[in-house]
């Protein structure tokens, strides 16, 4: 029997590669420098070279040079020290959005999948509610009318982005719902509140790290596709989205006015992507082999 | 610990056929959908600041013109008053008419429409295919070559704002190669299909990103199952695994699949037709709230909203007709 087995193996391809993997992907790794790069333009935004809203009509649309690394827009303002100034609204809105979100969600999923019965009902109806709302079209609108804010645009956001994230967890609530060990806390007399917070959401805190850095990215693109729109950051303030289209009229003059922050943007939210997504994997694989 | 044995009820009156009844209950939830999203943007609309009679009467209006705008439109009535006269147009289908355009809403609709419905379902069309294709060639080869970079691409894909992907597309093929046209809709015929290719490469760039991600994990959940591995035994061909295991076992996946390509799109064509300068119904939208032509927005939304109803029950029901399982559990659970 057990000779047939390893015949069996052994007759298996073995794995093409077997060269040194390294325990964390490059990409991972080049990911998570660039969000700390972004982070630190956030927390330090003196390092910029130029005031980001000095305005120089006699250097409109400046090639990249020493003196100004990308180059210059129409009123002559410095595209490095924007970029990094822009640092600001596209990486904290998008982190305080995710936080939010899954902040709600996560209370709300707890909730739902503990208490079941009406509770559930209620929160699942609400959820399918929302959930068929054209989300983008609506807050366009809402931002729009009321003259933007930006504030109410990661609010609208946010509420759309609600009924995804509760389901997701909302169903690794119930799979850990009916384990020994919770029925054993509730048994030795702990209190319901208590439950949720140190049994409950602690089991499915990998599962809301992932969310919350995929929502990030989400987050980011819906951000910036509203400031494109012109909608939510107020005018001339430096943001990644509304930059791209400011200067894409003068693609020819300089390239990197526009290149720049749409580079910044794609890899900002691809970088959350990717950490999320190997977050995401990793969890997987830990949930398979227990 | 106590068994408990749920008596079935036995029902009172005789019971709808399943379908019927998960339509019946699809139709009322959308019916709540619709009152909200008409509720919600109403208010916003009129809760902001700035009325449309500025940008009806345009900037010299004297106070005296600007009142008599309000008054016409009855903006001056209480919102409650405003929102039943809205509704009880709606209830004669009618979308009112335009504050800035002099024409009915249903007429700038259904010309901006024109524009957006092309672009749309060749999109649509184009993204899901291509993506249920590509989803099957990298899930039967996971961990190749081509799937890494498939993977890569998707990545990537899934994370760039439309707009930027649009922007870049638009340079390399309307700017530096010269190709296509980047801005307009042409006049007509081969000239608009020309003109309508860019945004629809973008679209589908950004678009099939995501559905082949999608696709390429459920054929692969699909392909680890031991039926396959039971047919591989059984020697029966890849083309028969494909085709009667794998297509019919992800079928409901890929019609929600299409179903959300589809809402996904009614709001990043917005976006989309920004960036190619295209009058479709985004442009009408974005014009409508930058002139306060509050017919137009509340219009625009409602078809918008009406159109993901419609697309979700659709959606709803052919799971239903495709996978009999699905049939078996709604049976038991009502």
């Amino acid at each position: 029997m057990t000779g047939a087995d390893t015949l069996l193996v052994e007759r298996l391809p073995r794995p093409r590669r077997s060269l040194w993997r390294p325990k964390v992907p490059i990409a991972v790794v080049i990911s998570l420098v660039f969000l700390a790069v972004a982070v630190l333009c956030v927390c330090a935004p003196f390092i910029a070279p130029h005031d980001p809203s000095f305005i120089n009509p006699a250097e409109s649309f400046r090639g990249p040079s020493a003196e100004h690394l990308l180059g210059t827009d129409q009123l002559g303002r410095d595209i490095v020290s924007r970029i990094i100034a822009g640092a600001r609204t596209a990486v904290l809105a998008p982190l305080l959005l995710a936080a939010g979100t899954v902040l709600i969600s996560t209370a709300l999923a707890v909730l739902a999948g503990y208490a079941g019965g009406r509770v559930d009902g209620v929160i699942g109806r609400v959820n399918d509610v929302l959930y068929s709302i054209p989300s983008l079209t609506v807050a366009i609108v809402v931002v729009g009318v009321t003259g933007g804010g930006f504030a109410l645009s990661i609010c609208v956001l946010m509420i759309f982005a609600l009924p995804a994230n509760i389901r997701l967890l909302r169903a690794a609530v119930l799979e850990r719902v009916h384990l020994p060990y919770i029925e054993a806390a509730r048994t030795l007399g702990v209190s319901t509140p208590r439950i949720l917070v140190t049994q409950l959401v602690p089991a499915i805190s990998p599962l809301i790290v992932t969310s919350f850095f995929l929502q990030v990215t989400f987050a980011i693109v819906e951000l910036s596709s509203l400031s494109f729109l012109g909608l939510g950051v107020p005018p001339g303030s430096p943001d990644w989205g509304r930059m791209l289209a400011e200067n894409r009229s003068a693609l020819s003059s300089n390239v990197w006015a526009t290149a720049g922050p749409g580079l910044c943007l794609v890899a900002l939210a691809v970088s959350a992507n990717l950490i999320g997504d190997w977050l995401y994997t990793k969890y997987e694989q830990a949930g398979r082999s227990r | 610990m106590t068994v408990q044995l749920v008596e079935p009820d036995t029902p009172a009156r005789p019971k709808l056929p399943p379908l019927v009844r998960m339509i019946v209950r699809r139709l009322l939830s959308a019916s709540v959908v619709l009152l909200i999203v008409t509720v919600v943007v109403f208010a916003f609309i009129h809760a902001a600041p700035g009325g449309p009679e500025q940008a009806i009467a345009g900037r010299e209006a004297t106070p005296e013109q600007l009142e008599a705008i309000r008054e016409a439109n009855h903006l001056n009535d209480p919102l409650w008053q405003q929102y039943a006269r809205y509704a009880v147009s709606l209830a004669h289908l009618d979308l009112g008419t335009s504050y800035t355009r002099n024409e009915p809403v249903a007429t700038s609709i259904a010309t901006a429409a024109g524009v957006t419905l092309p672009l749309l379902l060749a999109t649509w069309v184009l993204s899901t295919i291509l993506g249920a294709m590509l989803g099957l060639f990298t899930a039967r080869r996971q961990g190749s070559r081509a799937d890494r970079a498939v993977v890569g691409f998707t990545v990537v894909g899934a994370s760039s704002p439309v707009f930027a992907t649009g922007i870049l597309v638009s340079y390399i093929f309307g700017v530096r190669l010269g190709w296509l046209p980047t801005l307009g809709v042409g006049d007509g015929g081969l000239d608009t299909v020309r003109h309508l290719a860019l945004p629809v490469l973008t679209t589908t760039v950004v678009l099939l990103a995501s559905t082949t991600r999608f696709a390429r994990v459920r054929f692969g959940q699909v392909l680890d199952e031991d039926q396959v591995t039971f047919a591989r035994a059984r020697g029966l061909s890849s083309q028969y695994i494909v085709r009667t295991i794998v297509l019919k076992n992800s079928a409901v996946q890929m019609i929600t699949l299409a179903g959300a390509v589809l809402v996904a799109m009614t709001g990043g064509l917005v976006v989309v037709e920004q960036v190619y300068g295209l009058p479709g119904i985004g442009t009408l939208l974005i014009t409508g709230i930058t002139m306060r032509d509050i017919p137009i927005v509340q219009g625009v939304t409602l078809v918008v909203a009406v159109l993901v109803v419609l697309i979700n029950l659709v959606v709803d029901v052919l799971c239903f007709v495709v996978d009999p399982r699905l049939r078996k559990g709604l049976e038991t659970e009502a």
